[in-house]
């Protein structure tokens, strides 16, 4: 029987999921709202617990070492406010503002379709690789917001079809997101709130990434061969296209812009061994941007995608109301129910369930939701933390491919293409996403499930 | 030079606001947009038109639909966006046209060479129409109606401040079921001719 401050909690975080999907208002106005009824209603009038609301708002945690500076073997802790995401998040935005501004992304693009001489072969391989590795380190919506807007560009120029280029970038573009720890939303998350560092994401989910993107590429290969064959482009169309340097809007913002990008990766890489938090890394990141930016960083600050993190801050107090009143602790009773404490079972339920989920609901809120219950799996059962933190980012990041309305990147693609005249209709893009997420899922669970539980 | 002329219609379904449309571009003499719009759109791209018009002036299905950062993956809302921008420009462009549905009295709320038209109709009336043209039993016919006004209430009051069919979004509504369908366009000829005169 749930108690009274359970059933607020869970009402809460019920409505807020259905608003969210419901698109009427605003997704950040919907989990403000939502966090705002958390504090008012279950930790005020229902547990009468100012302290949890402390805990929810997590403000004391710029205070502490542990926000700049990771420790070894620090406590796992999910509650309240993940700043660190929000920072990071924040921090890697005003970045990427800067580098789009420049023109890297677009130089990008342009240069490495020259140098696969623009076959539409090598380019679907070459832009398909392009976007895996762009989404290692950067969100994967800025990374096809440029991508699929080159491609179109490309394809008008080259009279080629973009949608399986798109198709295929979108789905790289989620997986890339999965081999890191700041690729994709969940993983951040994850990984901020299990402290797990950017090695520890390469050494696990970066491994089945790389395998399925090679197995991915060949997929899409296959379901494409027809069109792809088809396809000529002519020395007329090759010789009128654009030089790469020609999209460079100043070499100075470019060369700034590429090496503040460069040491991000290399800080991101590194992290475990300086000690530097991804959060901290964020805020370095930015005010070097916004510094090197002089008369911009104003309006690079404007371009940040501020509802984006009020998104996430609202939501997090959400999660957290369902955490402090027990009610993932129940969830995650019964999924240990369910596997008879077997460890396959466990991860086969959390990758397929997180699948499915993410592939018609914003991964993000389901992953958020479900740190605490694998949390409280993993302290039960007695299972290892991180098989289930793998499955968990696995099943999430990739699932989101599945269908238009998973990650944010389809959402992008796909309206890209549409505000250009190249339509992809439900049906389009689940007839070669579905088999492909299904194809990576069952890649995850057997490499997770080899490698970790026998 | 002469005075460029729009004429933005709404309507319900089977009251014949789709013909008086077409009559008032013919006694104007100016072009006529209704689902052909995407023919314009779309030159060309036969395959296209044809995906388009499943999509046309259509509610989006929130449970099929995301929004991030202001994009889409929902076909209905780009469209009605690309209809939109299509509307915008060739009302600059100074063209004069009939336009059908489309939230075109919305979109072109401040052009002062605008009338903007809502046209309904007796249920009676319209059910009569629709059996007519459709070939369908009264219940069937009462059923498209329904569907069909849900539909188009509910695309418009996404799009605009005005509720579709309120009169405040509107210069003039008229029932079409008192006149008729020719007398009706008679008498919107007569108020958009009035109109003409005092347009800058």
């Amino acid at each position: 029987m749930l108690t009274i401050e359970q059933i607020m909690a869970l009402l809460i975080f019920v409505v807020m999921f259905v608003l969210i999907i419901s698109d009427k208002i605003e997704r950040q106005y919907v989990t403000l709202g939502a966090a705002v009824l958390t504090i008012v209603f279950t930790f005020g009038i229902c547990m009468k617990s100012p302290k949890a609301i402390f805990r929810a708002l997590n403000i004391q945690h710029f205070n502490e070492v542990s926000f700049w500076i990771s420790k070894e073997g620090a406590e796992a802790t999910t509650t309240g406010i993940n700043w660190e995401t929000i920072i990071f998040i924040a921090g890697m935005m005003i970045m990427v503002e800067g580098m789009g501004k420049a023109g890297f992304f677009k130089w990008l693009c342009m240069k490495i379709a020259k140098l696969v001489n623009y076959k539409p072969i090598p380019l679907l391989v070459s832009f398909m690789i392009m976007s895996f590795c762009l989404a290692m380190f950067i969100d994967s919506i800025t990374v096809i917001l440029f991508l699929a807007a080159v491609t179109v560009e490309l394809a008008q120029l080259l009279k080629l079809d973009p949608i399986p280029m798109i198709l295929s970038e979108i789905f790289c573009a989620n997986l890339g997101g999965s081999a890191t720890m700041c690729g994709d939303p969940p993983n951040i998350i994850i990984g901020t709130s299990l402290h797990y560092s950017f090695k520890d994401f390469i050494q696990n989910t970066g491994i089945i990434a790389i395998i399925s993107l090679a197995v991915i590429v060949i997929y899409f290969l296959m379901v494409y061969r027809k069109e792809l064959i088809q396809e000529k482009v002519t020395d007329e169309d090759i010789k009128a296209m654009p030089e790469p340097y020609e999209v460079i809007h100043s070499t100075k913002e470019f060369v700034i812009s590429s090496a503040i990008f460069f040491l991000a990766v290399v800080l991101l890489v590194t992290h475990e061994r300086t000690g530097l938090t991804v959060g901290f890394i964020g805020i370095i990141i930015a005010l070097l941007t916004l510094v090197t930016s002089g008369k911009n960083a104003v309006e690079l600050v404007k371009e940040v995608d501020y509802k984006t993190l009020v998104f996430f801050m609202g939501l997090f107090v959400v999660v957290s109301g369902l955490e402090e009143t027990g009610v993932l602790k129940l969830l995650a009773q019964h999924i240990e129910k369910l596997s008879g404490g077997n460890v396959i079972i466990m991860v086969a339920i959390i990758i397929w369930v997180s699948g499915i989920a993410s592939a018609v609901v914003d991964n993000i809120p389901f992953a958020a939701t479900m740190i605490p219950v694998i949390s409280s799996l993993s302290a039960t059962s007695g299972v290892d933390l991180s098989i289930l933190a793998w499955a968990l980012a696995l099943g999430t990041d990739v699932g989101g491919s599945a269908t238009p309305i998973g990650a944010s990147a389809n959402v992008v693609g796909t309206s890209v293409a549409i505000k250009n005249g190249y339509i992809i209709t439900w049906g389009k893009y689940c007839k070669t996403s579905i088999p492909a997420t299904i194809i990576v899922m069952v890649i995850s669970m057997l490499m997770i499930i080899v490698r970790y539980c026998l | 030079m002469k005075k460029q002329l729009i004429i933005a219609i709404a309507r319900e379904y089977g009251s014949g606001g789709h013909e008086i449309g077409k009559i008032l571009a013919e006694k104007f003499g100016i072009a006529f947009y209704d689902r052909n719009i995407l023919d314009h759109m779309f030159e060309g791209e036969d395959k296209t038109q044809e995906i388009m018009k499943q999509y046309e002036e259509k509610p989006f299905n929130p449970f099929l639909s995301r929004r991030v950062r202001g994009h889409t993956n929902s076909l209905e809302e780009n469209l009605a966006l690309m209809q939109f921008n299509f509307i915008k420009k060739k009302a600059k462009s100074g063209e004069s046209f009939v336009i059908i549905g489309r939230c075109a009295e919305s979109v072109l709320a401040h052009y002062k060479n605008a009338v903007k038209i809502y046209i309904r109709g007796n249920q009676k009336s319209k059910v009569y129409r629709v059996m007519k043209i459709y070939g369908l039993d009264e219940k069937e016919a009462n059923n498209k109606i329904k569907r069909h006004d849900q539909s188009r209430a509910r695309y418009h009051n996404k799009y605009s401040v005005e509720k579709w069919g309120d009169a405040k979004g509107y210069d003039i509504c008229v029932n079409s079921s008192c006149l008729g369908i020719e007398k009706t366009a008679d008498l919107l000829e007569d108020y958009v001719n009035m109109r003409k005169e005092i347009m800058e």
